[in-house]
């Protein structure tokens, strides 16, 4: 390919359209969250004239009726549990399956392609054992969701890293008398620190943005941020507040957005390396 | 250490996930299939009385089954396809680029990383008649606005949405693929006289076909079990004209409280997909050798 700076020019131009094309709703939004309702209905155009901060504000002042942080707390919850209780399982899975060749014939393929399965054929027993188990709208039981989702996931990943690994330190330590777990602890998990926070990471956004369960599993103690935004649409009997909608909508995708930012490295890792080996 | 002594630990470490694994999906899966055989409501949940497949006969016989049946699978091919054309184009293209400013890759994945159900929000506000700036522009410089999400164009819209959200995964799949090809190769091509397009036709895109070909069937899945960012953009209704398999089936169940209708629709686009699944593994097993 050439590298003429007219070529690498037009080649900056079309990442420029890309990206803004891509990233317009969130652009978007964003402005329209800086607005005041009033400038939003007479220009709702993508430039501000009197930038501030009503919009923000006034979410907390509704916080009586919906109350963000709660939804948030209620997100980041599940989201830890999901994404911690997946590594926990998966982690000692991957490593029987890799080094000990157990489960290789059945589990792997099953929890492989549990991936390409539409998740709603779950969703209607789940709610029922839920209702019978008082598991429905609550943390845990939608954090035991989150795990399941992101399990194949996170378990082609582990495989994959632990494959990887020189098997010599694990015999050494094998002749020395280290149990199979103490070499789970003690070698197999510091060394694979990189890929296990990289699981954790696209575990946790994953979590964070699921929408099915937590539509179908909540109803008001546990109600995810991706499921309690849309609340906001209505809040205000008639006509939606616009600019409260918006700004509901950028605290809601916040923080997978700044963790997008900072571990992109990692996360596009994990997402090429989970495509290509699963 | 001993065959016997590896096995016993090997069960011991893969236990705790195979058990939560079988609560999670072994027990619903059963459930599903008991209830679809059955005649049964929400008071009736402990006893279903089992009828035959009665259930699977509704949903077989329900234009409104095959309709989103159709309208999902229309769904994934075009976007699956556009999004993989696209990704390519831009992967390709943009590659001298994002080779030396990597970081750029992070502005382009960010897509990815909002919420499908918060983006279909987004176009709720961005395409608004008089508060979206879309229509906005559109009046100013056309005088005139579509309504985007009217029968007969919400399809185009909701497949727009799906692409802009998705491709940057395509992209980013692709370029990795694409970053990968040893250059002695296309160096070893240009000394034969290949260079240029014809180093795409003849080096790059068939070292990049195994990638293209996994890219492109998670996008169709991804894109035939889409549920999100069409419930929060259309809501479950629309007049029907936007009713994906999986809004079929929510709708079934939540809305019509059809519970042995419901489980019959996932029963039969469990073994769809397993149809699915099986022809991709068939096909990627018999490629391995060559």
């Amino acid at each position: 390919m050439t590298r003429s700076p007219a070529m690498m020019a037009l080649r900056w131009l079309v990442f420029a359209l890309a990206a803004f094309i891509m990233n317009f709703p969130v652009i978007a939004t964003l402005i329209t969250s800086l607005k005041s309702d009033a400038e939003i209905s007479s220009y709702p155009g993508l430039f501000i004239q009197s930038p501030t901060l009503v919009n923000y504000v006034a979410i907390f002042e509704m916080s009586d009726r919906f109350d963000i942080t709660h939804y948030l707390a209620n997100s980041l919850v599940m989201s830890l549990i999901g994404a911690g209780l997946a590594l926990l399982l998966a982690f000692p899975a991957a490593y029987a399956m890799v080094r000990l060749e157990i489960g290789t014939k059945w589990v792997m393929p099953l929890i492989v392609n549990l991936r390409a399965i539409p998740l709603i054929i779950f969703a209607i027993p789940i709610y029922l054992m839920y209702q019978q188990v008082d598991l429905l709208d609550t943390r845990l039981g939608m954090g035991f969701i989150q795990c399941l989702v992101n399990l194949p996931l996170v378990l082609v990943l582990l495989a994959t890293s632990i494959a990887e690994l020189p098997e010599e330190i694990e015999e050494a330590a094998r002749v020395d008398g280290a149990s199979t777990f103490q070499i789970l602890v003690r070698i197999v998990a510091p060394i694979s620190v990189n890929v296990i926070a990289a699981s954790a990471v696209l575990s946790f956004i994953y979590s964070w943005n699921e929408f099915l369960f937590g539509l179908i599993l909540t109803t008001s103690n546990a109600v995810p941020i991706s499921v309690g935004a849309s609340f906001f649409f209505a809040a205000s009997g008639g006509g939606v507040r616009w600019g409260v909608a918006a700004a509901v909508m950028i605290l809601a995708t916040l923080t997978p957005l700044v963790l997008g930012l900072l571990m992109y490295r990692q996360i596009g890792r994990s997402m090429t390396a989970g495509a290509v080996k699963g | 250490m001993q065959i016997s002594e590896r096995r016993r630990d090997g069960i011991w470490l893969l236990a705790p996930m195979t058990l939560f694994l079988l609560l999670l999906l072994g027990f619903p899966l059963v459930l599903d299939l008991i209830y679809s055989v059955s005649k049964v409501g929400f008071e009736t949940l402990r006893s279903p009385e089992v009828v035959g497949f009665g259930n699977y006969r509704e949903a077989i016989s329900d234009p409104e089954f095959w309709a989103a049946a159709w309208f999902s699978l229309r769904f994934a091919i075009i976007v699956a396809t556009l999004q993989v054309l696209l990704g390519l184009g831009l992967a390709i293209f943009l590659a001298p680029l994002l080779e030396v400013r990597p970081w750029l890759m992070a502005i382009l994945m960010l897509p990815m990383m909002v919420a499908p159900a918060l983006v279909g929000l987004m176009y709720r506000l961005v395409l608004h008649e008089f508060v979206g700036v879309v229509p906005y522009y559109l009046y100013l410089w056309n005088g005139d606005s579509p309504s985007f999400l009217g029968a007969s164009t919400a399809f185009r819209t909701l497949v727009t949405i799906e692409i802009l959200q998705w491709t940057p995964f395509a992209l980013l799949i692709l370029y990795t693929a694409y970053a990968a090809i040893p250059t002695s190769i296309r160096e070893a091509a240009a000394l034969d006289g290949v260079r240029g397009l014809g180093s795409l036709r003849y080096i790059d895109l068939p070292m990049m076909m195994p990638a293209i070909g996994v890219t492109y069937f998670i996008r169709f899945i991804d894109s035939f079990r889409v549920f999100d960012n069409v419930y929060t953009l259309v809501g479950p209704g629309a007049g029907g004209s936007t009713t994906t398999m999986s809004i079929y089936i929510y709708r079934a169940f939540f809305k019509v409280g059809d519970i042995g209708l419901a489980v019959a629709a996932s029963m039969l686009l469990l073994v769809a997909s397993f149809v699915v699944l099986f022809a991709i593994n068939k096909l990627t097993a018999r490629r391995k050798p060559t």
